[in-house]
């Protein structure tokens, strides 16, 4: 093994570093979840009771809002749109800080930074498996059918993995210097959730948007994630606006493309700046 | 046939941006409230930024199964150059090339976490540093053997007593398998006992199985056990590199520019923070002259200035003498004392002084009771020589004289 170390050769993705510490990134993965519900009296429960509460709270305001006939229905909307949003907004806000967490190491081992943020998508992915127990209860209780399209419900998951790793590895990279990344993460979160049709659909927010307006709405990612996985799930093709769809589905890529860039860009400094 | 250099550095510099602190700090919450302001405000504003090189065109060449000893002053760039070859942080010039599996410890047990089990660690430590599953499970038996953690395998090692987590942490990175291994000053840690069965293992993994250890101590003795080849760096810039005992020399000798005759403390703020503080120490000769250097079985006067911010009562003053391999050689104490107000000075003599030849460090520590007012032990340097009055007495390096020359009385029967 030959290894040359020079001054400017920036650091690329690497397949071959990835399955070289797949290990690695299997232990990163395992100590977070392990560590995360230690000495918690709930455990691995809350990992199930935090989505529960968010799904209970908003399907509630939803159905009073929209007035709708059948809160049922209500529910399972959120409830389906909310779990996919948790994701995303755990996976942006945890790989947002994932690098700074996690400088003890690298400042100390020579491994591909890279390692740290998908670590930190494994739990997320972990926690969010955990919570889709809630979907199962609202199936059955609603008698919700399922259709064929479930089976492309993994594409919308990965979409939406991908927009909070993009977005995410943008954010752990400023991060790196300018820690205010860590006060301004949780209020993007917070204002997204309102733009995005967690509790209300997109036609809520379309139909209120000027007609030259309603694309700068899906340059919002999770606005495609969402309306493909609620798709899935719900079989009902009225949900999609395809263009808006498609749209929505190349911001996502833009923005993996534009935070792995970042990333890479920074990544052999990282340790002079933390 | 030569061997292949295993590692080779070439013109290696590192710049590091030190930004000058401009905005002063503030205590109160709205000072600092105000600041953060001005902070937003000068956002764009150039900062002012200082330039200072770590390593400043480091060269050298390592073999297959050399152990380089990296030795220097603090600050003299040792660590930036570990991190720079471990792949850690990026060189501003220059290149290295390295022919082999490298592994670094910088830093004893990096990335364990004390909500873990002893055994989850080892898999998570291992990793980290760059081990697959498969050779951390052939290894395990061995690691808990040598870390002697058997039975606290499942126990979360935040419940671990320091000694057996430093054990543990050791032994994971000692069972490494790399051609070439990184090691800074985490012999530092742990009793006497396990710090030599560190260094025992660290010589077993290089000599019997031919890996390249760069080691970096400032444990003299340490280095001088362990390694053939030594490299000397002195502000960044490397001053010797060739055999161990060689620069080892040249370090002693050259390395503490602050052997002098004479050593203020009052540069150093920090020991400005009691009832009494040191001032000055000043060596002097046989004669009374000031001097650093003292020839074996000379005297030595060693005077030492402090002031005490009120009078005080019960004061012992002591001082001591330590090896340059940082092993203490001898202490003397004053008896329990009353001082003045305001400069005390107390000279301490040696009739004859029977050390062998080598830089030596002095400390010195002023105490009531069991608290101690001050202690100061880096600053202190000098020099024993061999202009000798005593026949046959060799250099400490190398010889297996001892430290203490002292010829003691006979009578042939």
């Amino acid at each position: 093994m030959k290894v040359i170390i020079e001054a400017d050769n920036n650091s690329v993705f690497s397949l071959r570093d990835l399955i070289q510490y797949n290990g690695l990134l299997i232990n990163l993965a395992k100590r977070d979840f392990l560590v995360r519900y230690k000495q918690a009296f709930a455990g691995v429960l809350w990992a199930l009771l935090k989505p529960l509460i968010s799904v209970l709270i908003f399907g509630y305001i939803s159905s009073k809002i929209t007035g709708g006939a059948n809160s049922a229905t209500s529910f399972l909307n959120v409830a389906i749109a909310m779990l996919l949003w948790q994701l995303f907004a755990n996976i942006y806000n945890d790989v947002s800080n994932s690098i700074i967490g996690n400088a003890n190491l690298f400042s100390k081992v020579f491994f591909p930074k890279i390692i740290i943020p998908l670590s930190t998508i494994l739990v997320c992915l972990v926690d969010f498996v955990i919570s889709l127990l809630i979907l199962v209860a609202l199936f059955v209780l609603t008698g919700q059918a399922v259709h064929w399209q479930i089976i492309l419900a993994p594409i919308f998951i990965a979409l939406t993995v991908i927009n909070g790793f993009g977005i995410g590895l943008y954010f752990a990279t400023i991060n790196v210097k300018f820690r205010d990344v860590k006060f301004i993460v949780p209020v993007i979160i917070q204002f997204g959730m309102y733009v995005t049709p967690v509790i209300f659909p997109t036609s809520y927010y379309l139909e209120r948007l000027p007609t030259a307006l309603q694309w700068v709405y899906c340059l919002n990612p999770m606005v495609g994630a969402i309306d493909g996985f609620k798709y899935c799930l719900l079989g009902d093709a009225s949900l999609l606006n395809i263009p808006y769809f498609i749209t929505s589905i190349a911001v996502s890529f833009l923005f993996l493309w534009i935070g792995i860039k970042y990333f890479y860009k920074f990544e052999r400094n990282f340790v002079d700046f933390i | 046939m030569s061997k292949e250099s295993i590692i080779k550095v070439e013109g290696l510099s590192k710049k590091y941006l030190l930004t000058k602190n401009v905005s002063t700090k503030s205590d109160t919450l709205y000072g600092n409230f105000l600041n953060s302001i001005k902070n937003v405000k000068n956002f764009a504003q150039k900062k002012d930024t200082e330039e200072f090189l770590a390593l400043d065109n480091v060269s050298f060449e390592v073999q297959q199964g050399d152990r380089v000893g990296i030795i220097g002053r603090n600050g003299a760039g040792k660590s930036t150059l570990l991190k720079i070859i471990s792949r850690i942080t990026p060189p501003t010039k220059g290149r290295i090339e390295i022919n082999g599996r490298l592994a670094s410890l910088l830093e004893v047990g990096t990335g364990f976490h004390g909500d873990l089990s002893g055994r989850e660690n080892i898999y998570l430590n291992g990793s980290i540093l760059g081990m697959t599953k498969s050779e951390i499970d052939k290894k395990f038996e061995e690691i808990i053997d040598f870390a002697e953690v058997e039975q606290f395998l499942d126990t979360p090692v935040k419940r671990y007593s320091s000694g057996m987590y430093v054990r543990l942490a050791f032994a994971v990175a000692a069972h490494l398998e790399p051609d070439i291994l990184i090691v800074d000053e985490v012999l530092a840690v742990g009793d006497a006992n396990f710090q030599k069965k560190c260094l025992g293992k660290m010589q077993d993994v290089s000599t019997k199985e031919g890996r390249t250890i760069l080691f970096v101590s400032h444990n003299m003795g340490a280095v001088q056990n362990l390694c053939n080849k030594g490299l000397f760096l002195q502000k960044g810039k490397s001053v010797m590199y060739g055999g161990i005992s060689d620069v080892i020399k040249n370090y002693l000798e050259l390395g503490n520019t602050h052997s002098s005759s004479s050593f203020d403390f009052k540069e150093q703020p920090n020991y400005k923070n009691s009832k009494a503080y040191f001032t000055k120490v000043e060596l002097s000769d046989i004669n009374g002259n000031p001097c650093s250097n003292i020839p074996v079985g000379d005297a030595l006067n060693i005077l030492v200035s402090f002031e005490a911010l009120s009078i005080l009562e019960h004061i012992v003053i002591g001082i001591g003498i330590v090896s340059a391999t940082e092993q203490p050689i001898l202490t003397t104490w004053s008896k329990s004392e009353i001082f003045k107000e305001g400069q005390n000075k107390i000279e301490f003599k040696f009739e004859n002084i029977y050390l062998t030849p080598s830089v030596y460090k002095i400390v010195v520590g002023i105490s009531r009771g069991s608290e101690v007012l001050d202690f100061n032990q880096n600053l202190i340097y000098f020099t024993i020589s061999d202009i000798i009055h005593i026949p046959n007495a060799d250099r400490l390096i190398n010889t297996n004289s001892g430290l203490l020359l002292n010829q003691l009385p006979y009578k042939i029967l």
